[in-house]
């Protein structure tokens, strides 16, 4: 500001990542904790549609589905993280257009890139503390039993979902172009349905798309008891570049459509 | 720990080899430049539907002024702010703020500046006023712990102080746009656009905004680039204005030097004789005139130029009308503002 204010002032000082880190995870907080009525519906209603799932399922299947019940809860927990994680990041970017906020962020000396990151890290804390909330009322609901190593857990688990969140920034960006389609990308989300299932059938090159190979390794870790550090090393490589590729890519095409969106002039047009 | 683009050297004052030749204004000092607009130029779609939204513009924007960006809708203004923020990407051309290329190197321009665009909606409404100053802060490159003083003094001074700690979407119109306003100054940003400011608020809501601004012009030397429909705002505050038709710049002087140097002339004449026959024949000739009953006769009104006004008297002595009122009017900024793009149109 002038060379007046700084006089009065104390000097302003320049923000780092910490800061920015620090707002971007606090707005998410005070959102979270003012706003709960969002987070406990999603979590109302991913219960009852378990609870379809389990009452239903054991009235037509009975016994073939408590045996299998380990695999569809853990199923069922990274599907809703997923669920979490990509629409909270393509509704959001949707979102910030609609608010006039998107260009603030657009125009930081940070650059566009961190911020966008640190919301999508936001959102994926914000989604594992629903997500586990989801999971301990599933285990109560059906008296199961599994194995909850957390580090293993969270680590396979983030990683897995950190390739929907790279889905999610592409998803945006084409939000960001194109407007209306907010809808329609959401019916992307029972595509990770098939995703997260696909280690029940015989992975083969499905294990590159997002979710697939995080999921069977997951399903390893929670009811086969395996940890992180006894997965081999071809699991783990594999898992993070599934995860840093989508992530990529993801933002490779969210920067490709804001940058189409600054040439066509749309961007922040709602 | 890295942080934010800060300035650099690079931001120093301008030296001449900064500015395209032929761009500098009038009431530009070359060495107190915030913002420099060269050939700027920018066209949507492609063929005979193509639009030239922004087409050429050059200006520089001194530090520490208030200038008026005024145009009919579809002139240009939008694309032209944003083009300069690189929101928009143009066609050609280039923008400099505090000396820093906007589109080589963004991340230090940034740290100088800030927009409000189009109207209130531009910070986050289930957020508190003070939390939102706080985040935009951060966003815009500053610590917000060590521009506290600041805040507690926007809200002051914006009349938000009882409104800190509540969130911004129970708040009336009027203050959720000073919100906007203050969390635009949070980040101590030098130059700040700002579209549309006073759209929607009531007489006294606006009144207090254009004060505000003002004294954070001449207390605080920030330098605005406002646009606005509502020519008052823009005759009360702004130091200079900038008005466009088509894309280009067609006017760009100071709000006195444009008022003085209209050839536009508003007068009202009062007569018994001026009976429906005549003023129907004035209505064909002069475009815009008002009419309303005085005794027998009426009370015309209407602005011309110079040869218009010898072509009234003409008329109304030819048609042996007596004048038994003349009154002139001083032009307003809405009355240059109406010439200038009438010209500019082909419309006189």
């Amino acid at each position: 500001m002038s060379q007046r204010l700084r006089e009065e002032d104390v000097t302003p000082q320049p923000a780092g990542y910490y800061h920015l880190a620090r707002a971007v995870l606090y707005r998410e907080f005070l959102i979270f904790v003012r706003y709960p009525a969002n987070a406990i519906g999603g979590i109302v209603i991913s219960l009852f549609f378990f609870g379809v799932l389990f009452y239903g399922g054991q009235m037509i299947a009975g016994q073939a589905l408590t045996d299998s019940i380990e695999g569809i809860i853990v199923g069922y927990f990274l599907w809703t993280l997923s669920v979490g994680a990509y629409s909270s990041i393509s509704n959001d970017i949707g979102s910030e257009v609609q608010w006039g906020t998107l260009e603030r962020h657009v125009m930081t000396p940070f650059g566009f890139a961190p911020v966008a990151m640190l919301k999508g890290v936001a959102k994926i804390v914000r989604t594992f503390i629903t997500s586990t909330v989801i999971l301990v009322a599933m285990i109560l609901i059906t008296g199961t039993t599994l194995e909850l190593n957390l580090f293993t857990i969270v680590v396979v688990a983030t990683l897995s979902i950190v390739s929907v969140l790279g889905l999610g920034l592409a998803a945006g960006g084409v939000t960001v172009l194109y407007k209306q389609v907010g809808n329609w990308l959401n019916l992307l989300q029972f595509g990770f349905i098939v995703l997260i299932s696909a280690p029940a059938f015989e992975l083969g090159w499905m294990r590159f798309l997002p979710l697939a190979h995080g999921s069977a390794l997951l399903q390893r870790a929670m009811v086969d008891g395996v940890r992180l550090w006894e997965f081999s090393p071809t699991d783990l490589g594999l898992l993070v570049a599934v995860a840093g590729g989508y992530v990529v890519v993801g933002y490779a095409v969210f920067q490709y459509a804001t940058r189409r969106a600054r040439r066509l002039g749309v961007l922040g047009d709602y | 720990m890295e942080s934010a683009g800060s300035p650099s050297a690079d931001a120093a004052p301008l030296t001449g080899g900064d500015v395209a030749a032929g761009t500098e204004t009038a009431t530009t000092n070359r060495h107190d430049v915030a913002v420099s607009v060269t050939g700027l130029s920018k066209r949507f779609g492609d063929g005979p539907t193509a639009v030239t939204a922004v087409d050429d513009v050059s200006f520089e924007i001194e530090t520490g002024s208030i200038v008026g960006l005024l145009g009919p809708n579809g002139a240009g203004k939008t694309t032209l702010i944003k083009s300069i923020l690189g929101m928009v990407l143009p066609d050609a051309g280039t923008v400099r703020i505090r000396g820093i290329d906007v589109y080589d190197r963004p991340r230090e321009a940034y740290a100088y500046v800030d927009a409000m665009l189009e109207g209130a909606r531009n910070d986050y409404w289930r957020l508190t006023v003070r939390e939102n100053l706080r985040y935009f802060a951060t966003i815009s490159g500053v610590d917000p712990d060590s521009v506290r003083d600041r805040h507690d003094r926007l809200l002051t001074q914006l009349g938000l102080e009882a409104k800190a700690d509540v969130p911004v979407r129970e708040l009336s119109r009027g203050m959720k746009q000073k919100v906007s306003l203050a969390s635009v100054l949070a980040g101590g940003a030098e130059v700040v656009f700002l579209d549309e400011p006073t759209l929607g608020l009531d007489i006294e809501s606006s009144r207090t905004l254009q004060r505000e601004l003002r004294r954070l012009v001449e207390e605080e030397n920030l330098t605005v680039i406002l646009s606005s429909h509502d020519m008052d705002v823009v005759e009360t505050v702004c130091d200079r204005v900038l008005i466009m038709s088509d894309g280009a710049i067609i006017a760009d002087d100071t709000v006195a030097a444009l008022l003085d140097g209209t050839d536009r002339h508003r007068v009202q004449i009062a007569s018994r004789d001026l009976d429906a026959a005549i003023v129907s024949r004035l209505e064909d000739r002069f475009a815009g005139i008002r009419v309303e009953p005085y005794d027998r006769g009426n009370v015309i009104e209407l602005t011309t130029d110079s040869d218009g006004f010898y072509e009234l008297f003409d008329t109304l002595r030819a048609a042996g009308v007596t004048l038994e009122r003349v009154r002139t009017i001083e032009p307003d900024l809405e009355d240059v503002f109406v010439d200038l793009t009438a010209v500019d149109r082909g419309e006189r």
